[in-house]
């Protein structure tokens, strides 16, 4: 559903993705993680047809992103790591606003928009001004928002990031629901825990380069050391690529 | 240095380090563009006062009386100006800026924090009143040819006023935010100040000032020095600053001692109640403007938009039109618009062409030519502000344009058609209203009105595609996006658009003119002259509609986010 081939992207001299390479199939939850400025955001951006890569190809169900980015577009959901939205339009303005960009019929429109506010507890806010909204009210409205067109695939920057307990609960049985149905999620996550639980694969992403993938048993196994958990695999396998001590060291 | 002062300097410390650093950042040709256009400016400002002050001053009689009255005129504009800019600012810096949770949280003494805004307000808002009118100061003291007394007196005296105007300011505010939630004051304030403006703008013009230097107009002279003698607000501390610059203007500045001393009096009673008030009402008023509840917004109000748009267009056209409307920043300047259009008409209404030595027909045709390039440009200044940051006030929220199924090279189309149709109504009223006016016959008013036609797309297409090739997504208010270096590019080409288009159609628009009131026939030359510059606008209009878009297209898709 979502291929990467030779990705590259550079910010300058400095390059943000050095050839990445990467197949997401359908109905798949794909993890991407990696340090602070490991080129996580970048890929993702890329991805959403935000940011155009300088190298490589990205393909969204077999359609060239880079020729074909209407098509793609229409293929896709995206919910970018920080919920900027028009702040003058009210939720159900908002989500209108969305509906109509991505084609969806008016006739459709009233009843998925009831249905994903509901899912996001914002029926209440439903006609407030967006200006009013706290982070994560704006986080799960941008969520519900790249949900209105029925995406075959959701491209997801730090998720749960501003989200309270329940919020959390919530969207990761929401995305193991989508996924159930069909829908590919590709979610980038600081969350080493969020990672674990939600995704059976995950890529590992350090200085612009994916240096592992593998379900998290594999990336532990990978890591080469007795380790318990994801947080150590990841911890080893970063500072392998920094030239690093073991991942005990790391932690310490 | 002692505690209060220590931690006033160091609550000021992120504003000065801001203000510091913000220029060379930008690095460049850029401040010495701005040095040279404000030095320029200056300049300019002190030539006209100049000017102005040397032609009053040569007026028999009544020439000191007059310049007096002008420095009055001047100090109580300020006054209001220092006023309107004090409220504002004071309630932005004391209770919407965003680092106040920040600096509420630490462990310093309220009155110490308002202090400290204070003084930022007092900076802040008055800079730009007194950069303004220092050359006018300056001009007075050239042509009386006034010593140190004078400058003295001046700084004191607007040093003084701002002090007073700010305080009041911060005074309505910490009141005002108990009637209302600070954003909204800020929208209150900032819409009755434009229609204040307008208001008073219309009333000026409409008194038809000209008619003052007009010599038939000379018999109502001495009814006109007692209104000049009559001593104007009193009790208003912009007469009592008047009175004392006056005063060092005559050489008695000893005079002055007592309007200076009424003034520091006022500022130091002011400021001395202020800051108990502060201590007991700011933070309850900062308090209470975070908790304001949150108006609703009726659902599903259709937007009058025809029923054939397609999706994206309809959709960004009803996102555009409902922000616009809820943005009083953005709507108050329909006020503005509004009073500019009633003045540009009624400027044609009152010109006395019957008088003029040239024949009537032919001034009525070459006025209404000219009047074309005047609305063309009159609608530039409105695409700079509407048009131009139409991209930019996207802001951050541009991630949504890009990751939806629609090209940027659409986007743009959309963004032109949703701008091109207002502002095409608004010039056509403007032409067809003074054509009307000035009694043109049917060739001019066609001409004019079908190159408005041609033009007035380009000019938008212009606007929306150098602000799109040169976005500002952290541009604060569209004044802000459009200060930059394509805004500089978008007002030199659309002046250049406008100069070619009038250039083409002017030759063959001369000769029809002049064959119709000589009542002779058009030579095949001239028609097909006229034809080759009516293909030359029309080809113009369109590479000024097509060449901006795209290239605006071009550099947005790779425009950083």
């Amino acid at each position: 559903m979502i291929e990467l081939d030779r990705v590259s992207k550079r910010f300058g001299r400095r390059p943000a993705v050095d050839r990445l390479s990467l197949t997401v199939g359908r109905g798949e939850i794909f993890g991407f993680i990696g340090p602070n400025g490991a080129g996580k955001t970048t890929t993702l951006r890329m991805l959403g047809g935000i940011l155009a890569p300088d190298e490589g190809e990205i393909r969204i169900a077999g359609i060239p992103l880079a020729r074909f980015p209407e098509e793609a577009k229409r293929r896709l959901g995206f919910i970018p790591d920080r919920p900027f939205l028009y702040e003058k339009l009210s939720a159900w303005e908002f989500l209108e606003f969305v509906a109509r960009l991505r084609g969806v019929p008016p006739a459709a429109f009233g009843g998925r928009a009831q249905a994903l506010l509901a899912e996001f507890s914002l029926s209440a806010h439903a006609d407030e001004p967006i200006a009013s909204f706290s982070h994560g009210m704006k986080q799960r409205l941008a969520t519900a928002a790249a949900l209105i067109h029925e995406p075959e695939a959701l491209i997801v920057d730090e998720p749960l990031v501003g989200l309270d307990p329940r919020g959390v609960l919530r969207l990761k049985d929401l995305f193991r629901r989508l996924a159930a149905g069909g829908m590919t999620i590709f979610l980038s996550t600081h969350s080493l825990q969020v990672a674990e639980e939600l995704c059976p694969r995950i890529g590992v992403i350090h200085r612009g380069r994916l240096i592992a993938t593998g379900s998290p048993p594999e990336l532990r196994r990978r890591a080469g050391e007795d380790l318990a958990g994801l947080e150590a695999a990841f911890l080893a396998l970063t500072a392998e690529e920094d030239g690093g001590g073991s991942a005990a060291e790391e932690r310490r | 240095m002692n505690g209060w002062a220590a931690q006033t300097l160091a609550l000021l410390a992120p504003r000065r380090a801001a203000l510091f650093r913000h220029g060379p950042a930008g690095g460049g040709v850029r401040p010495l563009v701005a040095a040279a256009a404000g030095g320029g400016f200056a300049a300019g400002l002190f030539w006209a006062s100049r000017r102005v002050l040397l032609h009053f001053l040569g007026v028999a009689d009544i020439g000191d009386l007059l310049a007096c009255r002008l420095l009055a005129m001047v100090f109580a504009v300020c006054f209001a100006l220092l006023l309107f800019s004090a409220v504002l600012t004071a309630l932005g810096r004391l209770y919407l800026a965003g680092d106040l949770p920040l600096l509420h949280a630490l462990p310093v003494p309220r009155h110490r924090l308002f202090g400290a805004r204070f003084l930022d307000t007092v900076l802040e808002s008055s800079w730009m009143v007194v950069a303004f009118t220092l050359p006018v100061f300056a001009a007075y003291g050239v042509v009386f040819r006034a010593g140190w007394g004078y400058a003295l007196v001046t700084a004191a005296a607007i040093a003084l006023l701002s002090l007073i105007a700010c305080a009041l300011g911060a005074f309505a505010v910490l009141a005002g935010v108990y009637l209302l939630p600070a954003a909204r004051l800020r929208s209150a304030v900032l819409a009755a100040g434009g229609l204040l403006f307008v208001s008073l703008y219309i009333a000026v013009r409409l008194l038809r000032p000209e008619q003052l230097v007009d010599p038939e107009a000379f018999e109502t002279l001495f009814a006109y020095v007692e209104t000049l003698r009559a001593p104007s607000a009193p009790a208003l501390p912009s007469s009592w600053a008047a009175e004392a610059v006056e005063a060092s203007l005559r050489g008695k500045p000893q005079a002055a001692a007592l309007p200076l001393g009424l003034l520091a009096s006022l500022a130091a009673a002011l400021v001395a109640l202020l800051f108990p008030a502060a201590d007991r009402f700011y933070f309850d008023g900062f308090s209470r403007s975070q908790t304001a509840r949150e108006r609703r917004i009726r659902r599903r109000r259709n937007l009058p938009l025809p029923g054939f748009l397609p999706g994206p267009a309809a959709a960004l056209a009803a996102k555009e039109i409902r922000s616009f409307l809820r943005d009083p920043g953005q709507w108050t300047q329909l006020f503005l618009i509004a009073g500019l259009l009633v003045i540009y008409l009624y400027n044609f209404g009152v010109l006395p062409l019957e008088r003029s030595p040239i024949q009537t027909g032919l001034l009525q045709n070459l006025f209404c030519f000219l009047n074309l390039g005047l609305a063309l440009f009159v609608l530039t200044a409105v695409t700079a502000r509407f048009a131009y940051p139409a991209v930019s006030l996207e802001r951050e929220a541009f991630w949504i344009v890009r990751s939806a199924p629609l090209s940027i090279a659409s986007f743009l189309r959309i963004k032109f058609a949703i701008y091109c149709l207002p502002l095409l109504v608004l010039t056509e009223i403007l032409i067809v209203g003074t054509n009307l006016l000035l009694r043109v016959g049917p060739f001019m008013m066609a001409l004019s009105t079908l190159t408005v036609l041609c033009a007035v797309p380009g000019i938008v297409a212009l606007g929306v595609g150098l602000g799109a090739a040169y976005p500002d997504f952290k541009a604060e208010n569209p004044g802000q996006a459009v200060t930059g270096f394509g805004g500089l590019l978008f007002m030199t080409l659309a002046a250049a658009f406008i100069a070619a288009v009038l250039a083409l159609l002017a030759g063959p628009v001369h000769r029809i003119v002049l064959a119709g009131l000589h009542g002779a026939p058009l030579s095949p030359g001239v028609r097909l002259w006229a034809a080759a510059a009516c293909g030359g606008v029309l080809l113009l209009g369109g590479l000024a509609v097509v060449l901006p878009l795209s290239f605006g297209a071009r550099r947005l898709a790779r425009a950083p986010l």
